[in-house]
Formats: C-alpha cells, sequence, structure tokens
C-alpha cells in the first residue's frame, strides 16, 4: 500500500500536473497579434451636392460636354487622370533583367482576346475615355476622358456594346438612352459596380478573365468575399478603393498581366500586419507564403470562369455553312493536352473557337516574388515544342530562402492559369496580333471573314510587324495571381490541405522540403525495416526462450 | 527470491516521464510526418513542440541530477564482461545460464546497458533534440543565413526518432529477461527488483557497504543525528534510503548481532543505556546491572585510565572514532573493540554525556598479540599456532621463501573458497592475486623476506570462484637459526561491512 501511495506520488502526481501542462499550454501566442477588429475603415463623404449646380442642369449634347463641365470646376484632374494606365492603357515598367517597357493593353498579347490593336472599336468600351477607336486616338485629349464611368452613382450610366446590335455606337460611346445630366448630378466617389463594370467582366463576360473578380461580389456573404460581403451578418460592405487606396486617381494595386514590378502594390499587410494570427507558428507562415495561399481555397464562387480559350478551332463553319455562335457543347468534361478537365462548361463559337469554363476552381501555385517577365510583341518564340507564358512570374524557393537579397522575398502564391491556343508566325516567329472585331466583310476581321490568314494580315499590318503568310497556333498560359474573392478563416486552408503527401495543394512545388508532404522513401524505409527487424528479433528470441523454458521444465 | 532496491525515487519518475515524453512524441511527431491523423496536424505540432520543451527542461534537470549525485559513473562505458553479456543474451539465456553481471544500486547497468544509453545520451538524443530545435526555429534560423534545407534538418530529426523507437521496443523486450518476465518492470515502478537469493545476497552487500559508508558520515559526526542511538538512526536510514528488505533478508538481525554494540553515557561516567549487542559483547545478560554502573567498571587496571581519558576527550566536545579499547567481560574475559563516540548535548547545549558504538575485533587483538608475543619472545609460538588452528574469525597461511604454500588453516580456505588444504599447499600465492595485485604484494612479501614484520595491510584475494575479496593481513618473516625461510602471517576479513565500517573509521581518523 505504501509503495502504491509512493508510485502514485513520484509518477501519477506529476505526470498529471505534467501532462495537464503539455496539453493545454499554448506556447504559440504572437504577443504582437493584430486582430482584425482593431482595423479602421473611413469613408468620406462629399460635402457636396452636384444637383444644384447650374453647369450640370445645362443639356449636354455630347459626353464631350459633360467632360468638359466635370473639368470646369475639377481643373488639373484631367491633367492628372491623362497620366494613369486607366487613361493611356499602357505604364512604363521594369521587367528585372531586362530593362523599362511600355507595358499595357496597346503594347502586350494575352491569351483571350488576344490584343486590342486593330479591335479598339469594340475593346475600348472599358476605356476610360471616348473615341478610342484606332491607334491614332488623341492620349492628350482631356475632353474625352469618361468621368462618369467611374464617379457615376446612380447606376444608369453604361457604355454601348457595339456587340449586341450594328446600331449601337463604339469606342466607348455612352449607351444609347443614357440621360448624362441626371448622372452628372449625381456622381461621387466609384462604387463596386463602377469599377466592376470593367473588372468583372474584361474579357467577354461575367468572371471570363479574372476568375476572383465577379458580378456576384457586388452582393455577396462573407463566405464568398470577407471584404465586399453586402449581406448577411458582419457584412463589411467595403469598396473597392479601401484596399486600392487611390491618391489624384493613381490607384494602388496592379495586376502581372500588364505590369512587371513590385511597385504601388496593394497588399493585405498593409491593413492586417504581418501577424494577423493569434498563432506565432501561422505568422510564422508569411515568409513563405502569401496571405492569399491560404484565404482564397477557391475561386470563381458565383460564376464559371475560363480556363481554356482554344484559338484553333475557330472560323470553323456549321454543317449549313454558316457560322456557329455561341454554343454550348454537351458533356462536362474536357480533356485537352492529356490532362481531363471535370464539371466544366464548354462552348464552341466560330469567332472564338473553344472555350472551357469552369466554377468553383482550386487555384494553382507557384513561387513568386512580385516582380514579372512578359512576352513582348517584338519577342521570337523560341520553342514551339512547349507552352509559352506570356507572363512569367519571377520567384523560386531559393529566390525566398537567399537572406542576401531580401528584396525578393519570393512566396507561394494562388494563381489562376489561363491556357490559351493563339495563332503565331511560323517563319517570323512572331506572336500574331490579329484583326478580330469588325462587322464589314472583307475588313480582313476573323468575326467577319472568318479567315485566319487575311485576319493575322490585317492585324499584323496594323502594328507594323512583319506577317510571313504563315500562320499556325501555339500553346500559351497566363498567369493571374488572385487577391480577391477571400473565404472567412473558417474557410481557409487546413494545415492538411499542404502538409499532406497525398494530392496535396503544393503538390506540384517541388524541390524544398514541406513536413508531413515530403518523405525520404530511403530514409522511411529503412526507419520501418529497422522496426520490423527489431520486432522481429525480439520476437523470435522471446519465443526461444519460452521454447527453451519448456525443454528445461 | 528476494527483493533489492535498485531504482530511486527521481530515477523512477524521470524513466517513467521521459518514457512517456518519447512515446507521445513519436505518436505526435509521425502524424507531423503525415503517417496518419490523429491529433490533427496543428495540435500535433503544438503538441509535439510542449512535449519537446518537456523533454528538455527533463533532460537538463536529470543532466544535474546525475551530476550532483554522481549516477553519471554509471553510464561510463566499460568493456568488462561486454563479450560475456552479449554472449548471455545470443546463447546463455536459452540454457539458463546465470547473469554475467549483476544489478546494485551503485552499479545498475550491465556492460551493454551502459554503451547502450551512454549511445542515447551523448549521440541519438543530443541529435533528436538539436535538429528538433533547428526545425523548430528553421524561419529564425533562415533568416540569419544559418540554414536552408529544412529537409536535411528534418530527415536527421526522422531518422534519430526511428533509432529511438526501435530502442524502445528492444528495452521494453529486455526488460523481461529479469528474474520474472515483469521484476524489471516491478522494480522500475517501486524501486525493488525481485532476484534470486545469489544476486540478492551479492546485491544487498554492495548496497549494504556503500550505504554504510554514506550513513556513517553522520554517525561520525560530521553529520546531523542527533537522535537517541545513532547507530539505529543510520542503520534506519540505510534501510529506508538504499533499501535493504530486512524482512526477507534478516539482515538487521545479522547487523545487529555481528558486532556493533550501543552505549550511552552520562556526563559523570555512569552507562545511561547500552543494546543488546553491548551487552552480548560484554557478555552480560541483566541490562539492568550496567545501567547506572560507571564506565571504569568493565576495565583492567591499565584500561581503567585509557578509557576515562577518551571519555573525557568527548566530554571536552572531542568526536573520536575507532579508538582501540579493551573491556572486561562478565565472565571475566578479556575482549577488544574498537569504540566511536560524540558528546551529546541537552536542550540548552551543554554536554549532557556521550553516545557511541563499538566494534568487536577480539580475534584480531588476540592474534596480533599472539604474534607479537611470538616474535618478542622469539620462542616457537606455540600459543600463536594453537590460536590460529583454533581460530574462527582469522585465517592463517605460511609460505616458502620462493613463494610456495606449505600451510593455512581453516579459515583461510573457507575466506579463499577451497575445499581442502591439497588443493592449495604447494602452489604458488600468485595463484590467488590477480595480476596487478601480485605484483603489489610482491614488493610487501620482498620487504618481509629480509626481515620485516608487516601489519595490517589490506590487500584483495582472487578466490577460487573466481570472485574477489578484502581482508586485513599481517606478515612476519619465518627463521630457521638465522636464516629465513619462508613468512607467515593472519588474515582477517574485511569484505563487506567490515570493510565498508574499517573505511569509515580511516576516514573518522582523517
Amino acid at each position: 500500500m505504501k509503495k502504491f501511495f509512493e508510485i502514485i506520488l513520484i509518477v501519477i502526481v506529476p505526470w498529471i500536473i505534467i501532462f495537464w501542462i503539455v496539453f493545454t499550454y499554448n506556447g504559440d501566442k504572437d504577443p504582437g497579434y493584430f486582430p482584425d477588429k482593431k482595423i479602421e475603415i473611413k469613408h468620406p463623404k462629399i460635402p457636396v451636392d452636384h444637383s444644384k449646380f447650374a453647369i450640370l442642369q445645362k443639356k449636354f449634347k455630347t459626353p464631350q460636354d459633360m467632360t468638359k463641365a466635370c473639368l470646369s470646376c475639377h481643373n488639373g484632374r484631367g491633367k492628372e487622370f491623362m497620366k494613369t494606365p486607366h487613361w493611356l492603357w499602357l505604364q512604363k515598367d521594369t521587367i528585372p533583367g531586362r530593362g523599362v517597357f511600355n507595358l499595357g493593353k496597346r503594347d502586350l498579347l494575352n491569351d483571350f482576346c488576344i490584343g486590342i490593336n486593330s479591335n479598339e472599336n469594340l475593346c475600348s468600351m472599358c476605356h476610360a475615355g471616348y473615341g478610342y477607336s484606332n491607334k491614332n486616338f488623341d492620349f492628350h485629349n482631356p475632353d474625352n476622358i469618361d468621368c462618369v464611368v467611374c464617379h457615376d452613382n446612380t447606376g444608369t450610366y453604361h457604355k454601348s456594346n457595339p456587340c449586341l446590335n450594328p446600331k449601337n455606337p463604339k469606342a466607348g460611346m455612352p449607351a444609347l438612352g443614357v440621360n448624362l445630366n441626371y448622372v452628372a448630378q449625381h456622381v461621387g466617389l466609384p462604387r463596386k459596380s463602377n469599377c466592376g463594370a470593367c473588372h468583372f467582366t474584361g474579357g467577354g463576360g461575367n468572371n471570363v478573365k479574372h476568375g476572383d473578380l465577379e458580378i456576384g461580389l457586388l452582393h455577396c456573404t462573407r463566405n464568398f468575399d470577407v471584404h465586399m460581403a453586402s449581406v448577411g451578418k458582419n457584412a463589411e460592405n467595403m469598396r473597392c478603393q479601401d484596399c486600392h487606396k487611390t491618391v489624384n486617381h493613381n490607384i494602388t494595386g496592379h495586376l502581372y498581366t500588364v505590369a512587371s514590378s513590385a511597385h504601388n502594390r496593394a497588399t493585405c499587410v498593409e491593413c492586417h500586419t504581418d501577424k494577423p494570427h493569434r498563432s506565432k507558428l501561422l505568422n510564422e507562415h508569411f515568409k513563405t507564403i502569401a496571405c492569399q495561399t491560404c484565404h482564397i481555397p477557391v475561386y470563381a464562387k458565383g460564376f464559371h470562369t475560363k480556363i481554356i480559350w482554344d484559338w484553333s478551332t475557330a472560323a470553323r463553319m456549321g454543317k449549313n455553312g454558316k457560322p456557329i455562335f455561341d454554343k454550348e457543347l454537351p458533356g462536362h468534361t474536357y480533356t485537352y493536352y492529356g490532362k481531363t478537365y471535370k464539371n466544366v462548361d464548354i462552348q464552341y463559337d466560330s469567332r472564338h473557337g473553344t472555350a472551357v469554363f469552369q466554377k468553383d476552381v482550386k487555384p494553382q501555385y507557384i513561387w513568386f516574388n512580385g516582380t514579372a517577365n512578359h512576352h513582348l510583341l517584338h519577342d521570337k518564340i523560341k520553342d514551339t515544342t512547349h507552352v509559352l507564358i506570356l507572363n512569367p512570374l519571377f520567384g523560386s524557393y531559393h529566390d525566398n530562402i537567399d537572406p542576401r537579397d531580401p528584396r525578393h522575398p519570393s512566396k507561394i502564391w494562388p494563381v489562376k492559369v489561363m491556357q490559351g491556343k493563339q495563332p503565331y508566325d511560323p517563319v517570323t516567329m512572331l506572336l500574331i496580333q490579329p484583326k478580330l472585331a469588325s462587322r464589314v466583310k472583307g475588313s480582313g476581321a476573323l468575326w467577319a471573314d472568318f479567315n485566319w490568314k487575311a485576319s493575322c494580315t490585317a492585324g499584323m499590318k496594323y502594328i507594323g510587324l512583319p506577317f510571313s503568310g504563315h500562320y499556325a497556333f501555339l500553346r500559351t498560359e497566363t498567369i493571374w495571381p488572385l487577391n480577391h474573392e477571400v473565404s472567412p478563416s473558417s474557410k481557409a486552408l487546413q494545415c492538411i490541405d499542404c502538409h499532406t503527401d497525398h494530392n496535396g495543394r503544393l503538390e506540384n512545388l517541388t524541390g524544398f522540403y514541406i513536413p508531413g508532404r515530403n518523405h525520404s522513401s530511403l530514409l522511411d524505409d529503412s526507419g520501418l525495416i529497422f522496426i520490423i527487424l527489431v520486432l522481429l528479433g525480439v520476437s523470435i528470441h522471446g519465443i526461444l526462450r519460452i521454447v527453451s523454458n519448456k525443454k528445461n521444465n | 527470491m528476494k527483493r533489492v532496491l535498485i531504482y530511486k525515487r527521481y530515477e523512477r519518475f524521470w524513466h517513467w516521464t521521459q518514457a512517456a515524453f518519447i512515446l507521445l512524441l513519436a505518436l505526435t511527431g509521425f502524424e507531423v510526418h503525415g503517417f496518419y491523423h490523429l491529433f490533427g496536424y496543428q495540435q500535433a505540432v503544438l503538441f509535439h513542440r510542449n512535449l519537446a520543451w518537456a523533454f528538455i527542461i527533463l533532460i537538463v534537470f536529470t543532466q544535474f541530477w546525475n551530476i550532483t549525485t554522481g549516477e553519471w559513473r554509471q553510464y561510463i562505458p566499460s568493456t568488462k564482461l561486454l563479450k560475456a553479456q552479449i554472449e548471455y543474451y545470443i546463447t546463455g539465456i536459452f540454457r539458463h545460464a546465470p547473469h554475467p553481471t549483476r544489478k546494485t544500486v551503485y552499479n545498475k547497468f550491465n556492460p551493454l546497458q551502459r554503451l547502450t544509453y551512454l549511445g542515447l545520451r551523448v549521440l541519438i538524443i543530443p541529435v533528436v533534440v538539436f535538429s528538433g530545435l533547428l526545425y523548430m526555429y528553421y524561419v529564425y534560423f533562415v533568416s540569419h543565413g544559418v540554414v536552408h534545407d529544412l529537409g536535411a534538418i528534418a530527415y536527421f530529426h526522422v531518422a534519430g526518432a526511428y533509432l529511438l523507437l526501435g530502442f524502445v521496443i528492444g528495452h521494453v523486450y529486455l526488460t523481461t529477461t529479469g528474474h520474472k518476465p515483469l521484476s524489471a518492470i516491478k522494480a522500475m515502478l517501486t524501486g525493488w527488483e525481485e532476484m534470486s537469493d545469489e544476486d540478492a545476497e551479492i546485491a544487498l552487500k554492495e548496497n549494504l557497504k556503500v550505504a554504510l559508508v554514506e550513513s556513517r558520515k553522520g554517525i561520525s559526526g560530521k553529520g546531523t543525528i542527533e537522535k537517541e542511538g545513532m547507530f539505529e538512526t543510520a542503520f534506519e536510514d540505510v534501510v529506508e534510503k538504499l533499501g535493504i528488505d530486512t524482512v526477507s533478508t534478516h539482515l538487521r538481525e545479522k547487523l545487529i548481532h555481528s558486532n556493533v554494540g550501543y552505549f550511552r553515557i552520562n556526563k559523570n561516567g555512569f552507562y545511561e543505556d547500552v543494546n543488546d549487542v553491548w551487552l552480548s559483547l560484554y557478555k552480560c545478560k541483566d541490562k539492568k546491572k550496567v545501567i547506572g554502573s560507571h564506565v571504569t567498571l568493565d576495565r583492567t587496571p591499565e584500561g581503567k585510565k585509557a578509557i576515562m581519558k577518551l571519555v573525557n576527550r568527548v566530554l571536552s566536545g572531542e568526536t573520536i572514532s575507532g579508538e582501540q579499547v579493551e573491556r572486561l567481560c562478565k565472565d571475566g574475559s578479556i575482549g577488544y573493540h574498537t569504540v566511536s563516540a560524540a558528546p551529546y548535548k541537552d536542550k540548552e547545549g551543554n554536554i549532557a554525556g556521550l553516545e557511541g558504538f563499538i566494534i568487536d575485533n577480539t580475534a584480531q587483538v588476540e592474534a596480533e598479540q599472539a604474534l607479537e608475543k611470538k616474535i618478542a619472545t622469539g620462542d616457537k609460538g606455540e600459543e600463536f599456532y594453537k590460536l590460529m588452528a583454533s581460530s574462527k574469525d582469522v585465517g592463517y597461511f605460511r609460505i616458502d621463501k620462493d613463494g610456495f604454500y606449505q600451510d593455512v588453516n581453516e579459515v583461510w580456505l573457507k575466506l579463499y573458497k577451497y575445499d581442502s588444504r591439497e588443493e592449495i599447499i604447494g602452489k604458488h600465492y600468485s595463484l590467488s592475486r590477480t595480476k596487478e595485485d601480485f605484483v603489489a604484494l610482491q614488493k610487501s612479501v620482498n620487504r618481509v623476506l629480509k626481515g620485516e614484520t608487516i601489519p595490517f595491510g589490506i590487500t584483495r584475494r582472487y578466490c577460487k570462484d573466481g570472485s574477489i575479496g578484502y581482508h586485513q593481513i599481517t606478515m612476519t618473516p619465518v627463521y630457521d637459526g638465522n636464516n629465513i625461510i619462508g613468512f607467515e602471517g593472519f588474515i582477517v576479513d574485511k569484505t563487506d561491512k567490515k570493510l565498508a565500517e574499517e573505511e569509515l573509521m580511516k576516514e573518522g581518523l582523517v
């Protein structure tokens, strides 16, 4: 009995204390923890009633008249705005290792509608200006600024879409029937719907391009987007500018499909700091992992986004010899270069070729240090057997761990990878800018003539680059870092989503060690064999002892 | 079957806590490694970290304990008997051969264990701990450019984990090879290990030897034993701390009845208390007759002066230790003992008397006296040889000048574990020594062969069965006329507790 109490005293009692501490003590509290509640969002109000101004009562004959009226008071704003990429569709940017270039829609090709050149009449329905119909547009005339596309607070202003009706105005003019005076009298700070008018529907429809920017964000819950949520409990209903802080029309944040350097970014840490978690362990992850990686577990939550655009099938006619428009193809599985995509929507259109859409997409993950390269118009294609990435993002694991290079702290980022297949010239090895958008037959436009050669000839002539007369199709990719549709913390990725060797999120990011993901099969196999041998050894030894005991007895 | 205390309290706490830590670290660690889902990844990581720190704290405490208690010596590797131990596990265990090594509280580990545990302590656990710390604080080390690859760190850590796990399996299995399958585990829980009688006897003697050395520091005045009955207290202390299973071994009785007598005397020199051993040494049956009598009553006329001198020394505040005293027993015979005593104080702190213990050494003193007489008178020494032949405590030997045994007595045979004289007579004395002991003894023998008498040397003997014993030896030359033809002498066994006591005496005198 005495011994029993002794055991309790020297083993059991200390154990209760020790293991109570071990299993309850949280050594993972970060003293620098910065809770979300501390973040303040200020919404300034404009102390002016524009409907009272006489100049805005006067009937505007043209949208340019309205702009003149705006600038008559907001003097200087026009010059200020005309320096921004929203107007220029260009900005000087540095490509690390290559130099300074004008990057933007005017100078780059993508794997959606390929490029704006020769297609400005259509594309400029997202230009913050009036009449950008060709390359001769006067970028120095402030009267052509479209102020209200961003500042309309009535929701009645929108730009004309020439696709819907041949009579619709082109080149970014207001739609028919818009009451400009009413709009001008009710201007204010941009709303989500203003930004979304272009940024949600770029590429030809809702969520086509970005995947994380869609019309659904205008009325969504926190599960859809914690910041922009306007429905349900604790909806912050934040505006775009709350993150994309704007001074003198210079809006922070840029996308690496048209930008290349890490300047002027809008980042999570500006509000959340780099210690947004109670857990030190989670905050330490920020050294290698962007916030977005865990907090955007899935994108295209409301509406599907385009993931493949195969131009090579365009210009084929239907059985009746007439072009096919917007045809939904049956089936929801699409196999493309050996990879099968499930739960997708497939469309065919003689104008565009084949397009594949997917909803609730899991991002892909890359190392990204905040800078990017671009395939410029003049760049020659070096290898047609591989996919050409039009905007390769710089970064690698080693970029991250090299302490001598703190300027390039690569982190793992979630991205949308858009796969394209677009025309190139196999002789000059240049990517081709085709002429696409026109209803005029004989203009060379693909969507009028359905003739690739004519389209390529017209497009290349327009940008002044040689075309050999031969064209072929090249697999391309653009990489779209994801920043929106941030899920609430309860829906964020969990440890096990990456720390696993079975279908982990970071399965394809190799060359570095992740606990739980990486195993040395040599070590694990020899370890297990060692354990088995020990077990086997003691079993045999034990059996022999039992046998010899019986014999001796 | 007997039980012997092997493991101390802290040791048992440490062992089971470390076992729990290692198992829980493996359980959480292999979840982090991705082998299964149990606690949930984040919980597994946090538990693993907490356990790791708890383990490190335990290691620090334990190393502190090991260093301060001297227990670290038990990890000093030894190749002696290593082969025997390995052979035992490979073949001997199946033939029911005896364990080649025995467990005592002062020598818990067999050579294989020493080697394995040392390997764990200096190699595997440090590798796992340091790789674990690098792993835990990898983010900071990376920032300072110390490490670049978590993979290498992790692989060291995991490799260490496999080795530890393999060790645990083998270790748990080997616990079943004790006296009974569960003996070792029970011992690790209660501290007491079940052993065969033979093993227990040896283990007990070893334990007691060291324990007495420790406890006597208290008796000899260096400690703080103030209660009545210093030896009793010391003995209880030994039993309590180091474990002698008194019920199963009767060792307490053996010891009590061996030769240690307790006494307390007031400041005027009158006995206040004595114990049964004291009474038996003084051959007195009635304790009442002793209490109240004066200390000089039991002395020869020469002895009265000497004893009062000692009593006065103690009463003046001194502690004496190992003083040789003679006693006059009730039956008129004379006995000899050593006495150790210290003053005891009343509540005010004044010396109220003295108390101490006596250890009988009559046989030895008688042998010495007989030998002295023989040497002094130069006679044939019949008295000495008679004493030697009949002695039950003193071993006698005679060796010729070339080193060959000529004669030994019964006690000598018993001490050297020979069955008959025929086995040893005519053999060289190097047979009864290990190599290094022989060299040491040879020097003394050479001195004796030149005519010197060497009293009371401590020497080590190599018994017939291979065991080692200790005895006090007195050697003197044997003359034929003026020629030295050999040497003779007597030995008094000091192997077990006696040696411990003698060592203490010496310590006390220093």
